[in-house]
């Protein structure tokens, strides 16, 4: 506990189990550091994950042995893949019971070995202050990750006058590639040669807090910005150098600029499969540049002409400084052409949509709440359309596509930032994943809001069986529960929407209600995210949205 | 890209799990690894890790900076023979009898193995060379007929730095 309070941890998110008791026990004499106990295991490493991308701080969760430990896997795995600092403690057997397969025993350390920036054992009491404190270090230094710290129970009951060590570091960790004076020169000079340089731009600029230097950057060379599914927030959507997302479900015009520049600059994101399509094609007539504080991201997916490693703290405003000033107004004016013609459509018709409602929710919120999503339609169309201001607003899991992810993570949010506008946006497949944690926000009357798209349907499972498997529905038609009556049981606030009309009614009540509301938006049930790329497709073959007019699908195919 | 053997050597901290976690990273990446040798080295608390790995210079690269990403590693690198002395260590053991022993210890002498264990009906030698060497050692005895080998995998020190 009191290494918990060194870090600043005010809250914890955790579920009480045998080999934790001694802990559970102590926590009562710390009342500085809030507990909240979750209803799944899973969920304490989602609301962790939340408060630690709401917030840029370590987020922690807590779980006993065996399964508890077990199911925070899915939480832990998610913080993986998107570099979130976390800390995960869990409790095993006593020690001299380990290797017996006793009672609630598991090898939580051997199975998050590859889903963890590291991980412990602590076999000593005297090693415990020493190990959460790296723990700390390792979890929010560097590129940041998750870290799991396994004490048996009988190291959690033992005494120690062991002290925190004065300082921290471990033989061996380079938390930041070394900068390479030279490389700031060699990208400059690609820039000044470019004549349609593009930024693709990635959660590294938040967790650097860089976002003031790219903004300054974009601004000294004029240039165009995209930013990854992770990396919304680190540009703001309305700055008009923004082209937000590209990529399999991004627009239109970041994926095509990328395809026809001669310069693409990838700053603090790592080439996803999501992002580039098919690598052949990727970027074809593009020298790169590469920017990372990870050395193993270089060259993993695609080659670079320049590579700039180290801490974007440094690098960026290097960079920026050994940049010569120039305009690009020819390439600008190809990109309003594209913007003009392939806008993300918002349907004008009768149909109800869940493009409607969350245009709404971007409007009615000023673009200034945060907002997490589970996986899948919704979380395209969020990204798409709600137009984040600034780093850590954001919450959505992008490497792993972590469903059951959004409600959970929106908690974490809440319980991190208390009196501002938290909405997590849902399908109706993965909030029936989790929404059991609906008893722990009425017992802490948080304020969360959920949008639940209700379609009936894993909708992007379902648009890829309409597209790429000749209509065969098999096993997507998702069943639910009445969300009133559950709402009611769980003594949640109710709304229900099912008409394009209603919806800014359903949200002004929503955000002026107290504690949780769930907003259940019935919509139509068959829609479809675009623009698309098919997976493995090259970035060149770009579905369009059907609903573009003719004269813009000519356009874009010249 | 053409794939070769390369073998790779690496300090690292000898903790829980640490071998676990080497093992696992190669087998999560899809690197394929020949061989794998750890043991106590001159410093306290650290041990020294030979890994002999399959693959183009790129699966190299990523393999070397994925292990030096590992907070188990302190350093790692590439050696190329030029540069290391590498050496395996190997057992065979050869059916013998009274006809065929003086084939097997001329083949020994010849090339340098030392006889470890003699028997009325086996000969049991020890090589310790580079591993094309022990190949070579059993091509030469399996037409008389080995009944186990046992190899140790590769070590390399690095030398002139």
């Amino acid at each position: 506990m009191e290494s918990l309070v060194r870090h600043g941890v005010d809250t914890l998110f955790g579920y009480p189990g045998g080999v934790v008791l001694p802990l559970y026990d102590e926590m009562l004499n710390w009342p500085q550091v809030k507990h909240v106990l979750v209803r799944h295991e899973q969920c304490a490493a989602h609301m962790a994950d939340g408060y630690a991308r709401s917030t840029g701080k370590v987020g922690v969760c807590l779980a006993t042995s065996g399964p508890g430990a077990t199911n925070l896997v899915t939480g832990i795995a998610t913080a993986m893949m998107d570099s979130i600092p976390m800390v995960a403690l869990t409790g095993n057997v006593n020690s001299w019971a380990i290797g017996t397969d006793a009672f609630q025993e598991t090898d939580i350390q051997g199975i998050t070995i590859p889903i963890t920036k590291h991980n412990y054992l602590v076999q000593n009491v005297s090693d415990l202050p020493g190990v959460l404190e790296e723990a700390f270090y390792l979890a929010n230094s560097g590129r940041k990750g998750p870290v799991l710290v396994d004490i048996p129970k009988d190291v959690f009951i033992a005494l120690t006058d062991a002290q925190f060590p004065e300082t921290v570091g471990r033989r061996g960790y380079k938390p930041s590639a070394e900068i390479n004076p030279l490389s700031f020169e060699r990208a400059a000079r690609l820039l000044k040669e470019a004549k349609k340089p593009i930024v693709i731009a990635g959660a590294g600029v938040i967790w650097s807090n860089t976002s003031n230097a790219l903004r300054e950057l974009a601004e000294k060379c004029d240039l165009p910005v995209i930013s990854t599914l992770l990396g919304l927030g680190n540009i703001d959507r309305n700055d008009p150098r923004s082209l937000g997302m590209m990529g399999m479900h991004g627009e239109y015009t970041g994926t095509r600029a990328v395809q026809e520049s001669d310069l693409v600059i990838g700053i603090g994101m790592r080439w996803d499969d999501r992002l580039t399509g098919k690598v052949n094609g990727f970027a074809p007539n593009a020298k790169l540049i590469h920017f990372d504080i990870d050395y193993s991201e270089f060259s993993k997916v695609v080659t670079t002409e320049v590579v700039v490693p180290g801490d974007l703290a440094v690098s960026l405003p290097e960079f920026l400084a050994n940049a010569e000033p120039k305009t690009n107004p020819e390439w600008w004016a190809q990109i309003r052409e594209w913007q003009k013609w392939h806008p993300i459509v918002i349907p004008q018709d009768k149909k109800f949509v869940a493009r409607h409602v969350l245009d709404k929710l971007n409007e009615l919120t000023d673009s200034n709440a945060y907002v997490s999503t589970d996986v899948g339609q919704h979380q395209m169309w969020t990204a798409q359309l709600y137009k984040f201001k600034q780093p850590y607003q954001w919450m959505s899991s992008g490497g792993l596509g972590t469903m059951g992810f959004g409600f959970p993570a929106a908690m974490g949010a809440a319980f991190a930032n208390p009196g501002s506008e938290v909405w997590a946006v849902v399908g109706d497949g993965g909030f029936q994943m989790t929404l059991q944690e609906l008893q722990t926000a009425v017992e802490n009357q948080l304020d969360v809001k959920i949008c639940l798209i209700n379609n009936g349907f894993l909708g992007m499972v379902r648009q890829w069986q309409e597209m790429f498997y000749d209509n065969r529905y098999s096993h997507v038609s998702m069943g639910s529960p009445d969300y009133g009556k559950l709402a009611e049981a769980y003594g949640v606030t109710f709304f229900r929407c099912s008409s394009r009309d209603e919806v800014e009614e359903t949200i002004r009540q929503a955000r002026a209600a107290k504690g949780p509301v769930l907003c259940e938006f019935l919509v139509e049930m068959e829609e479809n995210v675009f623009p698309m790329v098919a997976a493995g497709a090259s970035n060149d073959n770009v579905i369009n949205d059907p609903a573009l007019s003719q004269a813009t699908l000519t356009e874009a195919t010249k | 890209m053409s794939t070769r053997f390369h073998t790779i050597s690496a300090l690292v901290h000898n903790e829980s799990g640490t071998l676990n976690r080497l093992s696992s990273l190669f087998r999560r990446r899809m690197f394929s690894l020949a061989s794998m040798n750890a043991g106590d080295c001159e410093q306290e608390g650290l041990s020294r890790v030979t890994m002999v790995v399959q693959g183009d210079d790129n699966d190299l690269r990523q393999c070397v900076r994925q292990l030096d990403k590992l907070l188990d590693v302190i350093e790692v690198e590439d050696l190329n023979s030029n540069q290391s002395v590498q050496r395996e260590l190997a057992f065979i053991q050869v059916s013998a009898n009274v006809e065929s022993r003086r084939a097997i210890l001329d083949i020994a002498q010849v090339m340098h193995c030392e006889v470890v264990h003699l028997e009325p009906n086996s000969i049991t030698l020890q090589v310790t060379a580079d591993p094309n060497r022990i190949d070579q050692v059993v091509a030469l005895l399996e037409p008389i007929g080995i009944t186990q080998i046992v190899r140790s995998g590769l070590v390399a020190i690095r030398v002139n730095n």
